[in-house]
């Protein structure tokens, strides 16, 4: 067990730098993942850890050891990966033991750990398969079973269960929730299914063209996004977002206008150019404006497309109204939003509408740096990214 | 391939007549192939193969006939008058002709080892690794095979023969000449570039995660290439091996002009054949009888290693 | 943690230290580190005589004493060859004037050869490939017994077809004879021999031309000729439109390193008892400089290069016919 640190990893590729700086501090034990689009970063990242990759610049500790320099097999780290990368010409029982084998553990030694990782993933009574003849979720088990059968410090997954159908993926799920209860060792996820990162990790680092854009817990990083990319990322369906003017008292978008306090926000003056995003459960109709903490003026939109999803109702809403003041493109002020609401709400497809925004979960980033200016725009409750914890006392 | 080509409607029209026993059978039999196209093609099938194989198998055939005839026997009948055998053992007995095998047969092996060694690596970085002058080193490779061995040959057997200066800088020993070392340096650089191609398909179609995997689980880069990508990549190493151990095995040129006549002086099996040749007689049924002979390693070779040869360059070989 | 570490290395010894320390070389340093010992080989046994020979060629022969090069003679090799103005020439290269008969001159010969026999083998190979592909109980004793010939020593292929024509003791010589096709002493006859060497070539060889078709044939997605059915198409009409283009570039390598082989055709020459002075090739005339009465060593290098040229011309044209013909498939 131990923690990894990064500091100024750099990875650059001919021309393309793939991880820019990066900085991470994991605590020992700690489950962290790194989430981000395809082409982030994030498996690069893992793969200096790993020492599959040597960074451009930059060091690596693994525990209290300068690793940057060191090959895969010194860095007492373990590693599950996408393909599974089970080894086709070898049984169950020898791609557990390769490792131990390697390093000349006594063939008894070797036998009990073998058959005590596969008891650990249920595999135990499996030991002379080939991994051609195992489903997938067994595979994985076999991956499983082979990084742990080493008792490494650092656990690295890179995106183990992406291969895997949907009803396998959240066992797997599961299963990986209980082994790092269970051993309790450093483990860095890799993926890009942020509904893994929410539930598995103690924090979550969410990467973007290389760069970390924030660290934190992943309610933090849902509630408090360091800025619109993250914003953007985490969450499912993704927030709303409209580009606005901040006008008297309320803030212009290309289709409605949302009243707000502007004295509420550091550092936004009448004229400024921000983003405002609102995700789909913070927009309610007016009728349950009370369920809000704090609604806005109520809009008119029109409805658009209902998708049932059982639990809840997306609806897609149109702005009645286009204001031509607003200096913005077509595209933009066409852009629709998207609301959920309860299931048995009573909404049909094409019909005129009022909504409120709950200004307690309204977000406000900079047009340009994409940075988050405000999380929440009511007074008193209002808060900065610096103090960020304020919207979240509002419940 | 005729009788194949006819289409389907064709087929449709026929079935539809319901005049069946008026027709001769011949008329029956044809329709009955047109109906079923399978048929027909299996009869094809049976005629054709007889064809070729009868085509194959007669060189072989003749060859054994000779071996059967009395020694200076002329015009050898097409079915021998006799069963004689003596011949497979005489030719033990008048020549070493065992040490001619084991020469050829070593020479074989040797190239083999080496060239699959020295294939793997270079197949490996070719396959696997990204560096520069990657390409101009394949492209030299292709270019040295459009030249004939007799190009190599001149210099190096200046070099092994007269001791001129390789590369224009060192001399080889004189009594390099004459030793197996003469024939499978060049062999192998010859069959080399085959080998490497084959290889190298093969290793570049090893999933990236299979050899990270090694790595971490405790490999070297160099452990991970033995341990991992060669065993995976069996088809295309048995389909390069068999292949270069043929080459060097049917090769003519430098075991033959590299070495001396003797079996002692390691001469591989076509001076064993040619032995049998003397200034005044030649037996020609012994020739028959040790060339038989000395295509019987070749022949178990294959008989095993069919599989293989298939699949390996069905797998990859030829996907460059 | 402290049983991984009491066991370090994959066993300490001189490998695995030689291992580790690749382990921290850049990729661009390994690559060139394993191309190493393959290359070494190569530019001593392969690089530097090409280039030593290709050096040789503007040297004067040196008739008198062996293993000598004369003075730097320029291009004069090369105009002797291709003007047919050597007189210590075994055989004729090329005469422009074409008073030599076109089979008796090295160049054509061989081009001749060359094309009859990748035909041949090409025509024969698929018809065996298709053998060896279909299915049916025997196919594996029939796949050994195409391939086998493809494992024959070139010298008792020669020896096969020597004894099938030496007059008065091979069982083809006098039939042919009396049906007018060959002479009485076919094999020191150009004609005959041509035939003979080409038809043994072509025995040996259709085998391996099979194994690189039956190759192809076996990669073709087994599912388009599933879809082909289902459409209704013809086994003529599979073939047409399923097998043949997607074997196609297949054929064109497999052909492509025949005819690289056919061009350099030496051995079975000399093995069929034919010889190089009844049926000259390229390669011939090289061996024949070497190791005739005088080694005629610039002569010898500067045949070598021109063989080297025409494979190269050959390959060139294989190239860009394969390359429009990929074109044409992509369009169809």
């Amino acid at each position: 067990m131990a923690r990894v640190k990064l500091t100024d990893v750099t990875k650059t590729y001919d021309d393309v730098t793939a991880v820019n700086n990066m900085n991470l501090d994991l605590k020992d034990g700690e489950f962290i993942t790194l989430v981000g689009p395809s082409g982030c970063g994030k498996s690069t990242t893992l793969e200096t850890i790993a020492g599959l990759t040597k960074p451009t610049s930059g060091e690596i500790l693994i525990g209290d050891r300068e690793v940057t320099n060191l090959p895969p097999k010194d860095r007492g780290i373990a590693m599950v990966f996408q393909n599974i990368a089970l080894f086709p010409h070898m049984d169950v029982y020898d791609n557990i033991s390769f490792g131990l084998r390697l390093r000349d553990y006594p063939k008894e030694e070797v036998d009990e750990r073998v058959e005590e990782a596969a008891r650990f993933v249920e595999l135990d009574g499996m030991l002379n398969r080939m991994p051609d003849e195992m489903s997938g979720g067994q595979r994985q088990r076999v991956a499983i079973a082979r990084s742990i059968v080493r008792e490494p410090d650092v656990f690295l997954m890179d995106e183990p269960l992406a291969n895997l159908d949907a009803k396998l993926r959240v066992n797997m799920r599961t299963e990986l929730q209980r082994l790092h209860k269970q051993l309790d060792t450093t483990i860095i996820y890799v993926t890009h299914n942020q509904a893994e990162a929410m539930t598995l990790s103690d924090r979550i680092a969410v990467l973007n063209t290389g760069e970390l854009q924030q660290i934190a817990s992943p309610l933090e990083c849902y509630n408090q996004p360091n800025n619109r990319f993250v914003a953007g990322f985490i969450g499912s369906p993704s927030m709303n977002f409209a580009m606005s003017t901040v006008g008297e008292g309320r803030l212009e978008t290309g289709g409605f206008d949302v009243d707000f306090d502007i004295a509420a926000v550091d550092g936004v003056g009448t004229g400024d150019r921000v983003e405002m995003g609102i995700r789909p459960e913070d927009i309610y109709l007016t009728e349950n404006s009370e369920d809000a903490l704090d609604p806005s003026d109520p809009i008119g939109v029109e409805t658009d497309v209902l998708e049932p999803m059982g639990d809840q109702i997306f609806v897609y809403l149109k702005p009645l109204t286009a204001h031509d003041d607003t200096g913005m493109g077509e595209a933009e002020q066409r852009e629709g939003l998207l609301m959920s609401v309860d299931p048995d709400t009573d909404i049909a497809e094409d019909q005129s509408v009022e909504v409120v925004f709950d200004r307690g979960q309204m977000h406000l980033f900079d047009a340009d740096t994409g940075d988050a200016l405000s999380h929440g725009v009511v007074k008193g409750t209002a808060a900065t990214t610096e103090s960020g914890e304020d919207s979240a006392q509002v419940d | 391939m005729s009788i194949d080509a006819q289409t389907h409607e064709d087929a449709e029209t026929f079935d539809d007549r319901d005049d069946e026993e008026s027709k001769s059978p011949i008329k029956q039999w044809a329709d009955d192939w047109i109906r079923n196209p399978e048929k027909a093609y299996a009869v094809m099938l049976v005629f054709m193969g007889g064809v070729l194989l009868t085509t194959t198998l007669f060189p072989l055939y003749w060859l054994f006939a000779v071996a059967m005839a009395e020694p200076g026997q002329s015009n050898i009948p097409l079915i021998p008058n006799q069963i004689d055998l003596s011949a497979f053992i005489v030719i033990f007995q008048q020549v070493p002709f065992a040490r001619f095998m084991f020469n050829s047969l070593f020479y074989a092996t040797s190239v083999t080892v080496i060239v699959l060694l020295v294939a793997s690596l270079a197949g490996y970085a070719f396959g696997r690794l990204d560096f520069r002058g990657k390409m101009p080193l394949l492209f030299s490779l292709l270019v040295l095979s459009f030249f004939p061995p007799a190009t190599l040959f001149i210099p190096l057997f200046r070099a092994f023969n007269q001791q001129v200066p390789m590369l224009g800088v060192f001399t080889l020993p004189v009594e390099l000449y004459r030793t197996p070392g003469a024939v499978i340096a060049p062999i192998s650089a010859f069959a080399m570039p085959l080998a490497i191609f084959i290889l190298t398909t093969f290793y570049s179609q090893i999933p990236d995660g299979l050899e990270d995997a090694a790595r971490i689980e405790g490999t070297t880069r160099f452990g991970a290439l033995f341990r991992v990508i060669v065993p995976l990549s069996a088809p295309g190493v048995a389909t390069a091996g068999i292949l270069t151990f043929i080459t060097t095995y049917v090769e003519f040129f430098f075991s033959f002009l590299m070495t001396g006549d003797r079996a002692s002086d390691w001469a591989p099996i076509v001076n064993g054949v040619l032995a049998f040749q003397t200034r005044y007689t030649t037996r020609y049924d012994l020739q028959a009888a040790a060339s038989l002979v000395a295509i019987i390693p070749v022949a178990i070779l294959v008989v095993v290693a069919q599989e293989k040869i298939i699949s390996g360059l069905t797998q990859g070989a030829l996907k460059e | 943690m402290a049983t991984e570490q009491g066991h370090t290395g994959e066993s300490g010894g001189l490998i695995a230290r030689a291992g580790t320390w690749t382990e921290n070389l850049s990729e661009q340093a390994y690559a060139y580190l394993l191309l190493t010992p393959g290359f070494l080989i190569l530019l001593l046994m392969a690089f530097w005589p090409l280039g030593s020979a290709f050096r040789m060629s503007f040297f004067a022969d040196q008739v008198v004493g062996t293993g000598r090069l004369g003075g730097f003679a320029g291009l004069e090799n090369y105009v002797r060859l291709l003007t047919d103005t050597n007189a210590l020439a075994p055989a004729t290269f090329l005469d422009p004037s074409f008073q030599v008969p076109l089979l008796e001159q090295a160049l054509f010969m061989t081009l001749l050869f060359a094309i009859l026999s990748v035909v041949g083998e090409t025509i024969l190979g698929f018809l065996y490939a298709m053998l060896m592909k279909a299915e049916y109980r025997g196919r594996r004793a029939v796949r050994v017994l195409i391939i086998i010939p493809w494992a024959i020593p070139i010298v008792i292929q020669g020896m096969i077809f020597f004894l099938m024509f030496r007059p008065g003791y091979g069982l083809l010589t006098d039939p042919l004879q009396s049906i007018g096709l060959f002479s009485s002493l076919p094999l020191n006859t150009t004609f005959d021999g041509f035939v003979i060497v080409t038809v043994a070539d072509v025995w040996k060889t259709s085998a391996f031309m099979a194994l690189l078709i039956l190759a192809g044939l076996e990669s073709v997605n087994q599912d388009l000729y599933n879809v082909a059915d289902v459409m209704g198409a013809s086994r003529w009409q599979r073939f047409r439109y399923i097998t043949f283009p997607l074997v196609f570039p297949v054929l064109m390598v497999a052909m492509l390193f025949r005819t690289m082989g056919a061009l350099r055709v030496y051995g079975i020459i000399e093995s069929t008892g034919v010889g190089c002075t009844t049926v000259p090739s390229m390669t011939c005339l090289v061996t024949q400089f070497m190791f005739g009465s005088s080694a005629l060593y610039g002569s010898a290098a500067a045949a070598s290069v021109l063989i080297a040229v025409v494979v190269g011309l050959f390959i060139s044209v294989y190239l860009v016919f394969i390359k429009m013909s990929n074109q044409d498939l992509d369009l169809a």
